[in-house]
């Protein structure tokens, strides 16, 4: 059996001119955002990738041929680039777990409102506020003047097997308050009725936080682990302020010295390619991994 | 708490272990505060230590570092700026890119998510989704073709050429964030503007604008943040020592003055004050935009 549709649908639907108007007003909304975007990101991100191909030299060399995959294929048999990889990766699984440890460990103490959580809440995201660059600065001292002399080990900044640990603790002092914040903002959404109707079944702390408390707060987690693997993935701050120990240097800024020093234009924007494609597989891995375990309110 | 009455077993064992359960609630209630107390001193530490170091005289901080100093002094923060001229034009510059970028992130972003956020068609979910994804492209890999752009605009090394760059790489970030905040915005009262026959324009900017201001407050102390202490867009576009922003003068400032820290931290503290200032001040906006943002968006 089969149902001829009503002529009319066959029409194009044409938009009313109150919808034009209002479709009209939308974009017109949008276009200021959507003009510096543009401009910022989308287009030189679409002019970058036929550079990745081209054996172009200086960043303004007038001509360059295609050399097809070579770069690509240069970069993954280079040590130094496979180097900076691994700098890379150490810096960002330190970072993601000593920041995400502490943040919620923290936040599982501070969560209730009241004024010396609010107190200590501000302090510990004080860190957050200074530059990167300045960041680094400072702790070389905290190293020297203050680790040295209680521990008697030397500033990890100046041993090239430490360098990079040295640079993750950096970052963790730096970003574990925003971490505890999300934390927080998540452990409050929890319903208290849950606690309680737990506790009336005889559940102790251990069964809440195993069945209540992190089933909860996935969704925090996922928020958590995304931002700050994109953040260490393109560690470059750090990692300059320490440019004369060749184990801290990250991809970032291997792809930075290629382009602007190096005058190896070509080859430098493939290995940023490869960072962004990295970035972008490892961000949806962990997203589809994580977002299985959030439970549904 | 009324049903635990109920609960025979409860009442039995109350009387008897309300004593002991008592102590052990104390206990682990000081535990938990000497241990975020000590997490907090530590945290605190590199603040700390950039302050005793900048109220230092030479002969002082030579002699001892950690130690306060004999005669606390001003001078080293009248010093910076008597003697050297680039960290007047540093201020000049990160204050003059910082608020101007600000502003446009302001005003563009929330125009753009305030559609987004109202409107579940196709294009406009294709449009958010092309904002979004902007958050996944490392700044490595658009910089050598948004160089290449900005130079032959003739804006290499400007503060406008610097502005429209980092408001441009700051858009996607924002959209995020405060299209789940509007979201949560109920929709009445711009409804009730329309049907009085108010214009887009308008009830965007006398009715839903007002209501943002949380995200709003929270953006604008972020973005600061962002710019003020950029470093990896500045190294990449302001390449004379005329443009140099904060951060930039600040290297060059501290590769200068290796042997007199005294001075290179009261300019580290200089550049620190003003951001401190704003994000005590605005400290209850930026805890509660960061908690709210973040797990919804």
């Amino acid at each position: 059996m089969t149902i001829q549709p009503p002529a009319r649908l066959d029409r194009k639907p044409t938009l009313s001119r109150y919808a034009l108007r209002e479709h009209g007003a939308n974009i017109l909304f949008m276009l200021p955002a959507f003009l510096l975007f543009a401009y910022v990101v989308l287009i030189p991100f679409l002019q970058s990738i036929p550079v990745s191909f081209t054996d172009k030299k200086a960043i303004f060399a007038s001509s360059w041929n295609f050399v097809g995959m070579d770069n690509y294929l240069k970069l993954l048999k280079s040590a130094s680039f496979q180097d900076s990889f691994m700098h890379t990766a150490q810096f960002t699984a330190v970072y993601i777990v000593g920041a995400n440890v502490l943040g919620l460990s923290l936040a599982l103490m501070l969560w209730k409102t009241g004024r010396f959580n609010n107190i200590v809440r501000t302090l510990l995201f004080m860190p957050f506020t200074v530059s990167l660059v300045a960041s680094t600065k400072v702790w070389s001292y905290v190293y020297t003047d203050i680790l040295t002399p209680l521990t008697g080990s030397p500033s990890p900044l100046g041993i090239s097997s430490q360098v990079i640990y040295g640079l993750a603790l950096i970052a963790i002092w730096r970003d574990m308050g925003y971490c505890m914040l999300i934390y927080i903002a998540a452990l409050q959404s929890v319903p208290l009725e849950y606690y309680e109707a737990a506790r009336v079944e005889g559940a102790n702390a251990w069964h809440e936080l195993r069945h209540i408390t992190v089933p909860m707060i996935v969704p925090a987690f996922t928020a958590n682990v995304t931002l700050l693997l994109s953040w260490g993935l393109r560690c470059f701050d750090y990692s300059q302020m320490v440019i004369n120990m060749k184990t801290a240097k990250t991809t970032a800024v291997f792809v930075y010295e290629y382009i602007f020093g190096n005058a190896r234009a070509g080859v430098g924007q493939a290995g940023a390619i490869m960072l962004t494609l990295v970035l972008v597989l490892l961000t949806n891995i962990v997203t589809t991994i994580l977002r299985k375990r959030e439970v549904e309110m | 708490m009324a049903q635990t009455s109920y609960c025979p077993t409860t009442v039995q064992n109350f009387g008897r272990e309300a004593g002991r359960s008592r102590a052990k609630a104390l206990a682990a209630a000081a535990l938990r505060v000497l241990f975020v107390l000590a997490v907090t001193a530590m945290v605190l530490v590199p603040f700390y230590i950039s302050f005793l170091y900048s109220i230092k005289s030479h002969s002082d901080i030579s002699l001892t570092r950690l130690a306060w100093p004999s005669a606390p002094t001003f001078e080293n923060y009248l010093r910076v700026i008597r003697e050297n001229k680039y960290v007047g034009i540093g201020f000049q510059n990160s204050l003059i890119t910082t608020v101007p970028t600000v502003l446009i992130l302001l005003v563009t972003t929330s125009m753009a998510s305030f559609v987004l956020a109202r409107n579940s068609g196709k294009f406009y979910k294709i449009m958010y989704a092309l904002f979004i994804s902007g958050i996944l492209v490392p700044f490595q890999c658009i910089m050598l073709s948004l160089y290449v752009n900005i130079y032959s605009a003739g804006l290499a090394s400007s503060n406008l050429g610097f502005i429209l760059a980092r408001s441009g790489f700051q858009v996607s970030i924002s959209v995020l964030t405060v299209t789940g905040f509007v979201k949560s915005v109920p929709r009445d009262m711009e409804e009730a503007a329309a049907i009085d026959g108010c214009g887009k324009f308008r009830t965007f900017w006398s009715i839903v604008f007002p209501l943002m201001t949380p995200v709003n407050m929270t953006q604008i102390v972020l973005n600061t943040l962002f710019v003020w202490n950029d470093y990896s867009v500045a190294v990449v576009l302001l390449r004379s020592d005329e443009s140099r922003t904060l951060p930039l003068a600040q290297i060059v400032y501290f590769g200068e003055n290796m042997t007199e820290l005294n001075l290179a931290f009261a300019f580290f503290m200089l550049a620190m004050i003003p951001i401190l200032i704003l994000y005590l001040s605005t400290q209850k906006y930026i805890v509660s935009g960061i908690m709210s943002g973040a797990v919804k968006g």
